[in-house]
């Protein structure tokens, strides 16, 4: 092989420049390890163009040294720390072979008092989360109990109010109930019903449209009989179809305005309301 | 630019890979404004030529394990890393947008003064210069802006095996005028 025409081919520049391809670069590498001639030829080459690059060189900015060294700061960190490491070794080799093993469980005693205070603190500020949890929790509860009761007995209020509609609704419904519309006196309105179990001779009142009384007074109804006003009773507080009294025989019934707690005889000064049977 | 060697490369090259802080700090004193002439061969803006140059020194920090001093001297390794670093550089799109930004203001500055062909006349790029034309073409368009054999044969419209002995030739008439 001519080594020197091979030199002379410009592949060391190309190699040397980064310009090879990998083929010529393997090649070389193995032939610059065979002949001295061409190894030293490469190294003539690095060598003039460092010393060129050097001839030529531009002073970059001194902001880059800063913001490199600032860059790589963390990595520096780490070779300290490496470093460090390295001078307890040669102290085995001095014969105090007893004291690296103080020192280890001493250290490592150091890292279960440490490891223990962190576990400390952790577990009292886990216990605090955990009694907040529970008060809120408990708090949470109280509230849904309450919540609870007050739908209870909603649906108490509720199932009463329903049981009484669906009695009347019997009742209204009966073909022995005799129903009388009650009508104002003054413009024949239809203010209330009476129903009158022509069976078990029972008054029913239902007050669909009677005015609000004022407080000291109460409506009354009286049943006619024979032209005559026999008390039959008082209407309180009840709400839908009101039970009065038994009446056995009458042919009309009348609502007074009396005055709380019923009168025996009516106030016909105060009749408001009027309806005759059948 | 002739710094005080307190290290041989070798030493270097064995506290670098050490991970020594001080070594990298000698490295950097003596060899950034080398390295620093061949990046602003590719990337011709002063300011842009030192982000490179940091990034240089990163990769340069973060890859001497993969050093190997049988392969050649620690400069060259340097130099590929520098020339490499520059040519993906310029040819990023970040570079190129920024570029398209500039231009009026190149063109101010061309107009004033002739800092724009200033890059013609430093380091490897100005004994480039002196080569033949049909070898400049060549060594400019494959080592300063990085492009292959295969790629400089289309945009030449030359044939491959004609680049490859021509740049050859050049190759080594650019190393007998660095001698």
């Amino acid at each position: 092989m001519d080594i020197q025409a091979y030199i002379e081919t410009g592949v060391i520049e190309s190699y040397v420049l980064g310009m090879a391809n990998p083929h010529e670069a393997a090649e070389l590498e193995q032939l610059s390890r065979q002949y001295p001639e061409i190894k030293q030829a490469i190294d003539e080459f690095e060598a003039s163009l460092e010393k060129q690059a050097f001839a030529n060189a531009v002073k970059p900015p001194s902001s880059v040294k800063d913001s490199l060294m600032l860059t790589l700061k963390d990595e520096f960190a780490k070779e300290e720390d490496t470093r460090k490491v390295v001078p307890i070794v040669p102290s085995l080799d001095k014969g105090i072979n007893n004291q690296t093993p103080v020192r280890s469980i001493a250290g490592r005693l150091k890292y279960v008092a440490a490891a223990s205070v962190i576990l400390l603190v952790a577990s009292a500020g886990l216990n605090i989360y955990l009694y907040k949890e529970a008060k809120d929790a408990r708090v949470n509860y109280l509230a849904l109990l309450k919540e609870n009761s007050t739908i209870i007995a909603d649906r108490g209020v509720y199932q009463t109010r329903m049981l009484d509609m669906y009695n009347s609704m019997q009742l209204m419904s009966d073909p022995a109930m005799v129903k009388v519309a009650m009508s104002g006196v003054k413009d024949k309105e239809e203010l209330a019903t009476v129903f009158w179990d022509s069976k078990t001779k029972d008054v029913y009142l239902l007050a669909n449209k009677l005015p609000e009384t004022p407080d000291n007074k109460q409506y009354q109804l009286w049943a006619m009989v024979d032209g005559k006003p026999v008390d039959a009773g008082i209407l309180g507080d009840c709400n839908g179809l009101c039970k009065l009294k038994n009446i056995p025989n009458a042919q009309a019934f009348a609502i007074t305005l009396e005055k709380k707690g019923g009168s025996p005889s009516p106030d016909l000064a105060q009749l408001h309301v009027f309806g005759k049977v059948g | 630019m002739e710094a005080v060697k307190k290290y041989g490369e070798q030493e270097l090259v064995l506290l670098l890979k050490q991970r020594h802080q001080s070594a990298f700090g000698y490295l950097y004193d003596n060899y950034s404004s080398a390295l620093n002439s061949i990046i602003m061969n590719i990337v011709p803006d002063y300011e842009q030529a030192s982000d490179v140059l940091q990034e240089v020194f990163v990769k340069i920090w973060k890859q001497i394990e993969t050093y190997d001093d049988t392969k050649g001297r620690l400069f060259t390794w340097m130099l590929n890393i520098a020339r490499n670093t520059s040519i993906d550089t310029v040819r990023s799109k970040a570079w190129q947008n920024s570029r398209q930004n500039n231009e009026l203001t190149e063109t101010n500055f061309a107009a004033a003064g002739n800092v724009q062909t200033n890059i013609d006349q430093i380091g490897l790029r100005k004994i480039v210069h002196q080569l033949k034309e049909e070898h400049k073409v060549l060594v400019e368009l494959s080592y300063f802006k990085g492009y292959t054999q295969d790629e400089i044969s289309k945009m030449l419209d030359i044939p491959l095996g004609t680049v490859k002995t021509r740049l050859r030739t050049a190759l080594t008439q650019l190393r007998q005028i660095i001698r």
